[in-house]
């Protein structure tokens, strides 16, 4: 890395992003500490991969949490149930919401934890993360066309699941 | 759910923002180019080991690799020593067990005849069938002058040919 990026900047691109990050890792990991510990490996990472010390591609720091998610379930998945099963019973709120706005974070929460793993996937990216259907596709390595559907099927399964509550 | 509906329904999620990462965590985060520039994750020692997965991991590799080395040198030099010991051994066992073998001069291989009969049988639906039997006696016959040495061995063997019942 030749240059850093400057402190206020990174100060900048963190309070606009880590909180996409987080929700990202939240939904991939089995604990909130899983959670936060794979969104600061993922940007160290990607941070390293930046040789001109810009901020790192969003993509980038999506693809990394994903990836690392993954290696983590699988060592995980060798650990005792007993453990899991301790550390899943955190709960955590995805978004920060007025007190007005409690009831119905929770519920889409809820029903986003209750979506299939692909569409949750892509929701998460585009209406959260702000990605393009191709940024999507490389993150979640499925075609852009596969990306677009998967998020229209989502949509749909998302509101069946909230009822008409958001109608 | 029309493309309206779709649009508005994006929209009411798009209000929800993403909850803001707890200070420590955002504490972390802000020093993370310092951990890169270190060459090392920054907070390695934050909320659990897990973040320095990937520096265990190469550690571990490069372990692997020396002692896979070692291993493999080891194999090498114990093969080496192992093959010119091999080759005596055998030498030396060899005239050994050839000492124990018999050398025969003379083999005589033979069959006998020792009985011929006909038999008949019914088949379920009632119809003959005959068949031919004939005892044969196989013989081979081991000799080994030097030693004093007669090996002889007979085996009985039953050879059944059905023929058809009008050649009777």
């Amino acid at each position: 890395m030749d240059e850093l990026p400057q402190q206020d900047d990174w100060q900048q691109w963190l309070d606009s992003h880590a909180p996409k990050f987080l929700l990202f890792a939240r939904q991939q990991a089995r604990c909130e500490a899983d959670a936060q510990d794979l969104v600061q490996d993922a940007v160290v990472e990607a941070c390293r991969r930046q040789l001109d010390g810009t901020p790192p591609p969003l993509a980038l720091v999506f693809a990394t949490i994903r990836r690392r998610a993954i290696d983590l379930a699988r060592r995980e998945d060798r650990r005792a149930g007993r453990e899991l099963l301790a550390a899943e019973s955190m709960p955590v709120a995805w978004f920060d919401t007025s007190v007005e706005q409690r009831e119905r974070s929770q519920l889409i929460q809820d029903a986003m934890n209750r979506l299939p793993e692909i569409y949750r996937q892509v929701l998460t990216l585009k209406v959260w993360g702000g990605l393009t259907f191709g940024q999507i596709a490389e993150v979640t390595g499925v075609p852009a066309n596969t990306a677009a559907s998967r998020y229209r099927y989502g949509l749909v399964e998302l509101r069946k699941l909230t009822g008409e509550v958001l109608a | 759910m029309n493309e309206t509906d779709h649009e508005l329904f994006e929209a009411e999620l798009r209000k929800l923002k993403p909850a803001r990462p707890p200070a420590d965590l955002m504490a972390r985060l802000l020093e993370a180019p310092k951990g890169v520039e270190a060459g090392q994750p920054a907070g390695a020692s934050g909320s659990r080991a897990v973040g320095s997965s990937h520096v265990s991991i190469s550690m571990l590799l490069r372990w692997l690799a020396g002692a896979a080395a070692a291993t493999a040198l080891v194999s090498l030099l114990l093969a080496v020593w192992q093959h010119p010991r091999k080759d005596a051994q055998h030498a030396k066992a060899a005239p050994v067990s050839r000492r124990n073998v018999p050398e025969a001069e003379d083999i005589e291989i033979d069959r006998q005849l020792v009985g011929l009969f006909d038999t008949v049988a019914k088949l379920p639906n009632g119809e003959p069938v005959r068949f031919r039997c004939r005892e044969w006696a196989d013989e081979v016959v081991l000799r080994d002058a030097a030693r004093g040495l007669v090996i002889e061995r007979r085996t009985p063997r039953l050879e059944v040919v059905p023929v058809g019942a009008e050649t009777f």
